[in-house]
């Protein structure tokens, strides 16, 4: 099986797993729409400070959700020693590590787009042109965060204190991701001239690229036994 | 390195930093509009770039590690490690102390803190997975991989940190230093060069010490 077929393999499963059960979709969109709830008792964000404060609160909705659903996607491979049978199946290991990102990813996005009708109808924005450009952001960002969150999944899987480890190694690590965000959405909201926002999608696409290609490369000294 | 070598490099530290106080506190002239409080600058430039110096050593250990599987780039990286935290302290203490007069403020979110602060929590993430994360056999490939990714992100880092604060830069980009004041700062770099490769090495040692211990622990257990 080619790499390509193999990480098919991997998505497919995991995307179907999560089609039969929902154990992560569901919590994480709930997680976020509690996380804007406590956003908006902490600072009044129906009013005019929506658009300084909205991206913000958004992302580290999205970046907390993020965490309950990359903790979920090593650990349940835990169990009945499902992880020692992909890791045994001939071939690149990697593979197993593009096709778990891939499953964050759609999971992730599937989260945002769930939870932004909620955050447009809580915080009074009425839809509009701003929504396209959104949709890519929302794309970039979650790229960010699945590419090293998948690797630091891997890893904290293995370790003691696993779910406190996660975001410590997580939120300094996307730092730059996260304020390209936040940033970028702030300028999309307040409808500015699309131009000044390339030079954040340009760091986003960078982290992506560069991450995702030293996930590929080191996964394996992750995964070993 | 013998003992003997080991108490004329500490005797060599101990002078050069007698000699970089003395230059801090006695021989650089006072600036005139900040006043006494800038010669907290001598000690934070050179504790900065030690901090660099310490980063950019935990990434080449911890690659060097990957390929050789060789427990002694293992130990040169976790001290390195440690050392970038510690220094990344000096400055982000020497900092503020600075600031308090001169801003006003002891912090303020501009470009330099901020990233400091984001590299700084890197690396103590990186230490808190070696002590709390695993048992010994895994946590030096699990070290080293995010060694690894921790180095890669610091460009990352400052670009991102520079565009979200470009209005809030409040560092110098380019100082035009007097000579004496210019010699200071060399003596310092020098002393504290020389302090971070002493304490590297003190590091190494203890560290080579506590992994030979274990392993006559381990033998005696198998006897």
């Amino acid at each position: 099986m080619s790499f390509f077929s193999r990480t098919l393999a991997i998505l497919r499963k995991d995307l179907l797993a999560e089609w039969r059960t929902k154990e992560r979709l569901s919590p994480m969109v709930f997680f976020v729409l509690l996380t804007l709830l406590v956003f908006n008792f902490s600072f009044e964000l129906g009013g005019a400070a929506l658009h300084e404060i909205g991206p913000g609160v958004l992302w580290s909705a999205f970046v907390f959700a993020s965490l309950l659903g990359l903790n979920r996607s090593f650990v349940d491979e835990r169990e009945n020693g499902c992880l020692d049978g992909l890791l045994l199946a001939p071939g690149d290991r990697s593979a197993v590590y593009m096709g778990k990102m891939l499953g964050n990813l759609l999971f992730l996005l599937a989260v945002e787009l769930i939870s932004l009708p909620f955050f447009t109808l809580f915080f009074n924005l009425s839809p509009g042109p701003f929504l396209l450009p959104l949709l890519g952001l929302f794309l970039l960002g979650s790229a960010s965060l699945a590419s090293v969150g998948t690797l630091f999944a891997a890893m904290s899987s293995n370790m003691r204190l696993r779910e406190l480890l996660l975001p410590l190694l997580l939120l300094p690590m996307v730092m730059p991701a996260l304020i390209s965000c936040v940033e970028a959405t702030a300028l999309v909201l307040k409808g500015d001239e699309l131009a000044r926002i390339a030079p954040y999608l340009q760091i986003l696409a960078v982290f992506v690229v560069v991450f995702t290609t030293l996930s590929l490369l080191l996964f394996e000294h992750v995964i070993e036994e | 390195m013998s003992a003997r070598l080991s108490n004329l490099f500490a005797a060599l530290v101990f002078l050069s930093m007698i000699a970089a106080l003395y230059a801090v506190f006695f021989y650089v002239p006072t600036e005139r509009t900040m006043g006494l409080v800038q010669r907290i600058f001598y000690f934070h430039v050179p504790a900065a770039i030690s901090a660099f110096l310490a980063f950019f050593i935990v990434f080449v250990a911890s690659i060097q590690y990957l390929r050789t599987q060789e427990m002694k780039w293992d130990r040169l990286a976790l001290s390195a490690a440690e050392l970038g935290v510690l220094f990344g302290l000096i400055v982000l203490i020497t900092g503020p102390i600075w600031a308090r007069p001169i801003w006003g403020v002891y912090w303020r979110w501009e470009p330099r803190l901020t990233s400091m602060l984001i590299l700084f929590s890197m690396y103590v993430a990186y230490l808190m997975v070696r002590s709390y994360g695993t048992s010994s056999a895994r946590t030096p490939r699990l070290a080293s991989v995010l060694g690894i990714l921790a180095f890669v992100n610091v460009p990352l880092v400052y670009y991102s940190v520079n565009l979200w604060a470009a209005e809030q830069q409040l560092h110098p980009q380019k100082i035009a230093l007097d000579p004496p004041m210019k010699y200071t700062l060399y003596i310092c770099y020098a002393a504290f060069f020389l302090f971070f490769l002493f304490l590297l090495q003190r590091r190494l040692e203890l560290e080579k010490a506590a992994d030979a211990l274990t392993d006559l622990q381990q033998q005696l257990s198998d006897d």
